[in-house]
């Protein structure tokens, strides 16, 4: 296998975060310098910044904690892969929690000023020109994180060593801007704060050759689709008097359709029929037909494409 | 029990649509063959074989 070319390289000292241009074909490596660090990660279409990663439809594909083989989604109505898991050496990240922000600091811990990774994100994104209110949730590497039978998330400690690594492959231009995590009074990098390497590379066509298709699919839309493609420039909401709306499929119109079942699928239907549906048979006879397409139709869960790569699980905590 | 029941659903055009699609993929040849399919196979997958075989459809 060829080796990849280095392009740059940049150590994040403890507090900060950095913007980096990573365009499509590039590798950039998130490092473990000492071990045991958490870092928080945002990433913006580096030619249209209103095209972001989106944690909810990452998590949504991907599972609570997505690793090597894992893409980040951007938000729907874009919904594009922008860059592929193409290796994580420890392997646990999270896009359950949200950054940790200054209130975080103030509310439960009383301090005035403190790093924390919402104002890190702002700064570093502030070099390209964004604000504050362009940092998005984000994904959260080489944190630990769980979810409890009483439905809360916790984090727990980490055990990165100094190499491991996550390695993002741009499949976009993107803005890539990862951060040092600011918590330091948190478990979620053992109670210190550490510099992180990071490192972009030019993809090998080996690496290339690692991502899976994605299908390519009508809905994945672009401000050229969009009925209003122009951004706001003023921050105070005022109605269009000239507004029409235009949903989609709208009128919904309800139709008839009668089924006759024999004596055997009639005992059938009420045996399977759900206690929400009370005598409503055909309510409960449409629940079945749609939960069937489901279970012999649906590729994967929750209506994610099929692209999940089937690699090897790497290493955990 | 009646050798027969009517049962009407309610459905939409999206799932029409979809009711419609899975018929043209030669799943069933018409839309109450479809549900009625769905039924069945869901009854076998959930009810059990045994409870399935005695009721038995068609």
């Amino acid at each position: 296998m060829s080796e990849r070319e280095k392009i740059s390289e940049w150590i994040m000292p403890p507090g900060t975060g950095k913007a980096i241009e990573l365009l499509r074909g590039q590798i950039l490596r998130v490092e473990q310098i000492d071990g045991g660090q958490c870092v928080d990660f945002n990433c913006f279409n580096l030619h249209d910044y209103k095209e972001f990663m989106h944690c909810g439809r990452t998590r949504t594909v991907h599972g609570f904690n997505p690793s090597r083989g894992a893409f980040m989604w951007s938000a729907p109505p874009r919904e594009r892969a922008m860059l592929y898991i193409l290796d994580d050496t420890y392997g646990r990240n999270d896009v359950l929690f949200p950054r940790c922000s200054a209130y975080v600091y103030e509310s439960a811990y009383g301090f005035d000023v403190h790093t924390n990774c919402h104002d890190i994100q702002a700064e570093a994104q502030r070099e390209y020109g964004l604000t504050p209110d362009d940092v998005h949730d984000s994904f959260n590497l080489f944190m630990c994180t769980e979810v409890t039978l009483d439905g809360h998330a916790t984090m727990t400690r980490q055990s990165t060593k100094p190499g491991d690594h996550v390695d993002l492959l741009a499949l976009m231009d993107v803005l890539a801007v990862p951060n040092v995590c600011g918590a330091d009074v948190m478990r979620t990098s053992n109670f210190s704060l550490k510099p992180i390497k990071l490192t972009v590379f030019a993809a090998t066509p080996a690496d290339l050759d690692a991502v899976p298709d994605v299908p390519r699919r009508a809905s994945q839309r672009t401000p050229d689709d969009f009925r209003n493609p122009t951004i706001k420039p003023d921050r105070a909401l005022r109605r269009d008097p000239t507004y029409a709306p235009e949903f989609p499929n709208v009128p919904i119109v309800v139709s008839d359709l009668a089924v006759v079942l024999s004596a055997a699928e009639f005992a059938m239907l009420r045996t399977l029929k759900l206690d929400i549906y009370g005598a409503d048979d055909a309510a409960a006879l449409r629940d079945i037909l749609f939960s069937w397409w489901e279970e012999r139709f649906l590729a994967a869960h929750s209506g994610a494409p099929a692209i999940e790569a089937q690699v090897a699980s790497p290493r955990r905590q | 029990m009646p050798d027969e029941t009517v049962v009407t659903l309610k459905l939409n055009q999206q799932q029409l649509e979809l009711v419609d699609r899975t018929v043209a993929r030669g799943v069933a040849p018409d839309r109450a063959a479809l549900v009625r399919l769905a039924l069945r196979e869901y009854a076998a997958a959930h009810l059990g074989r045994a409870t399935t075989e005695d009721r038995s459809p068609d």
